[in-house]
């Protein structure tokens, strides 16, 4: 019987189904409210209730606020994460390494978090780059740095396929041109010599008779590439004494071929095909004993399932911190009515209908109640704008706080939920004694 | 003009079932000021609660005109008071973030959409007549008691009810103010017909008043009418 509705839903687009739903889960509140206070005008009543005890209103007002926020900021702080982690890998269509684990290697030829891995070999890169399909095949080289920015080793068709075109300067032409990434405190001109390793392990003398010279700056990429130093792959190896991947009678060359024998390793080859299919075919081809390929997007899909279970975890843990604190607003509107059991006496002493009574009662929970949720939402995206400004300073994952309908369906249903429930202080309140409660 | 009340087989017992209020036969005429004492505690307010339907367990009649209130349900009830009877209380019980005006209209929050303009158009009148007028957009958070003791006044006759039901109207008022209200509230009474019902201690709320009911231990132990 229901099938034509979820027909219709179905053929609705995505967007229409999430204003639609929000729409419905708001729609107890909104009907419940019409019921309510339709006929009367309590809201003159209600300001002089939220002034009167402005100071616990606001108390109130400031505990359903930090439980809807806890909520919203769980929501867009994952999505955020989940979609800049994905914006930082776009570039990545597929990895060649040797065989291991494919995270270590994501986390370390996407996101530049190096770690100890097997080479491949020149043979085996000549393999990949000579493959049919293969636009570029770049091989990347870790281990130096400068002040924090990993120097990385790779060629000049890769920087481009990573920001399109240069925001200033040119592409290395030289083993001693360095393209910088957009957040790398360096200018044009800036000459740096390299320290070996990174962090706190960083040797600085170690390659001080080698200098670069920055040439060029990248497009910001909003991922942790914006903080490297690219450098050719040439110069790295050069640097730790190794060949250079070309003959030694043209060893100024920069970027491939590069001869097999001359090749002194490289843990991963960054390659993009001429057409999306061929990728699928390329990960075939070099999924063997001796070499891994994988797609960053589906590694890190699998990343994002996981985190999509703690997020259902902690999503539970946010709706029962929300049904405590519901529980604990419900119960303190209980005690706030009997605060106002003198004037609400007085109402009911002047004659006023006990729907105008309880719309008063129920007026001055929502006006609580909704206050609370539209703050929780600044309370939960302020949240998370920080958090993420966080994240991006530590990461140079570029993580963008934004209200989506994830959370307005989550606050639509809190919202209604609690007026609902709002209802039954109203009544309790009307059930006291006029006599007693006036006096006092 | 004012209505009359005919209390008869009147009863009031509180939740131990103690009978707090008993009185057989009372009679008072439209229009008229009746002010009522007694020791406290001895169920003046709860003979004037009772007179306002708001009584919990109450048996008897209270016929005012020819309504008794008892018969009714609590809407009716709520009804009845809405349109005939004016309450003020001891301490004034305002809205003390409202202003005077919207204190004095009160009743018309949860009158028919019709008549509150005209409510709060009387409302802006007694307060006129009151001598506050000009108070009247200011909260009454600072007024002084007599001042605030008028608003209720004003509260009460919004509704232009033919009935006025005061419990200690001077009780919180010194006495300049107390004599000062005394009058008005008289006054109002007497020039718009009303019947006034007023429970006080005060000597000079009975020295006004036409006739004096005095309650003991629940019951009426004099009732003296002046001429």
């Amino acid at each position: 019987m229901l099938d034509p509705v979820f027909m219709v839903w179905d053929g609705l687009p995505v967007a229409a189904q999430d204003a639609l739903l929000f729409v419905l889960l708001l729609l107890p509140a909104v009907l419940v409210g019409l019921l309510v206070v339709l006929g009367f005008r309590p809201m003159t009543l209600v300001r002089a209730m939220m002034w009167r005890f402005k100071w616990t209103n606001l108390l109130f007002i400031a505990l359903i606020a930090v439980s809807v926020g806890i909520g919203v900021g769980l929501i867009a702080q994952e999505r955020g994460l989940r979609q800049g982690t994905a914006r930082a890998a776009d570039k990545f269509d597929l990895v060649v390494s040797a065989p291991g684990s494919e995270i270590t290697m994501l986390f370390a030829a996407v996101y530049l978090q190096p770690s100890d891995v097997p080479l491949l070999t020149g043979a085996q890169y000549n393999a990949i780059a000579n493959a049919e399909n293969v636009a570029l095949a770049a091989p990347i080289a870790f281990g130096d740095s400068y002040r924090s920015a990993p120097v990385v080793g790779t060629t000049a068709d890769f920087v481009l396929h990573m920001t399109d075109e240069l925001a200033d300067g040119r592409l290395f032409e030289v083993h001693t041109d360095a393209v910088i990434g957009a957040n790398v405190a360096l200018a044009l001109g800036d000459r740096f010599s390299p320290a070996h390793g990174v962090a706190g392990a960083a040797d600085d003398s170690a390659h001080a008779h080698f200098e670069y010279e920055v040439v060029g700056r990248m497009q910001p990429t909003g991922s942790p590439w914006d903080k490297a130093i690219l450098v050719p792959v040439e110069a790295v190896w050069e640097v730790h004494g190794l060949p250079n991947g070309h003959a030694p009678d043209d060893a100024g060359r920069i970027g491939p071929p590069f001869l097999a024998e001359q090749f002194p390793g490289t843990p991963a080859v960054l390659v993009r095909a001429e057409e999306l299919w061929a990728n699928y075919a390329l990960r075939s081809q070099f999924t063997t004993d001796e070499t891994m390929a994988f797609f960053p997007g589906a590694v890190l899909a699998s990343l994002h399932g996981l985190m999509g279970d703690v997020r259902e975890v902690m999503s539970v843990m946010a709706i029962v911190t929300q049904v405590l604190v519901t529980a604990g607003v419900l119960a303190g509107l209980v005690i706030l009515t009997r605060l106002f059991a003198r004037r609400l006496a007085l109402l009911r002493a002047l004659g006023a209908p006990r729907r105008f009574v309880f719309s008063v009662i129920w007026s001055y929970a929502s006006v609580l109640i909704g206050s609370g949720a539209v703050l929780g939402i600044v309370v939960g995206l302020a949240a998370t704008e920080a958090i993420s400004r966080i994240v991006t300073a530590r990461t140079d994952i570029l993580v963008r706080s934004s209200l989506g309908w994830p959370e307005l369906h989550l606050v639509a249903a809190f919202v209604s939920v609690t007026v609902v429930l709002a209802l039954t202080p109203a009544f309790i309140a009307l059930s006291r004694p006029v006599v007693t409660d006036l006096r006092g | 003009m004012g209505l009359a009340l005919a209390i008869s087989g009147l009863a009031v017992s509180g939740r131990d079932s103690r009978t707090l209020l008993a009185v057989p036969d009372l009679e008072v005429a439209p229009g008229s000021c009746v002010a009522v004492k007694g020791p406290s505690g001895a169920g003046k307010s709860t003979f004037l609660f009772a007179c306002a339907g708001l009584a919990g367990t109450a048996s008897g009649s209270i016929v005012w005109g020819d309504t008794d209130i008892l018969a009714l349900g609590i809407q009716k009830r709520a009804a009845f008071r809405r349109s005939a009877i004016g309450l003020v209380f001891q301490d004034f019980l305002l809205f003390e973030e409202l202003s005077a005006l919207a204190n004095a209209a009160l009743p018309g929050a949860f009158a028919p959409a019709g008549a509150q303009k005209a409510m709060r158009l009387r409302a802006a009148s007694v307060l006129e007549r009151l001598g506050i007028a000009p108070l009247g957009a200011r909260t009454v958070e600072s007024f002084s008691g007599g001042e605030r003791q008028r608003v209720a006044i004003a509260r009460a006759l919004a509704s232009d009810p033919d009935v006025i039901l005061a419990d200690e109207p001077t009780a919180s008022l010194d006495r300049k103010a107390a004599d000062a209200l005394v009058d008005d509230l008289v006054r109002l009474a007497r020039t718009d017909g009303k019947t006034l019902v007023a429970v006080s201690h005060d000597s000079a709320v009975h020295e006004r008043a036409d006739r004096v009911i005095e309650i003991i231990d629940g019951q009426i132990a004099s009732d003296t009418t002046y001429a």
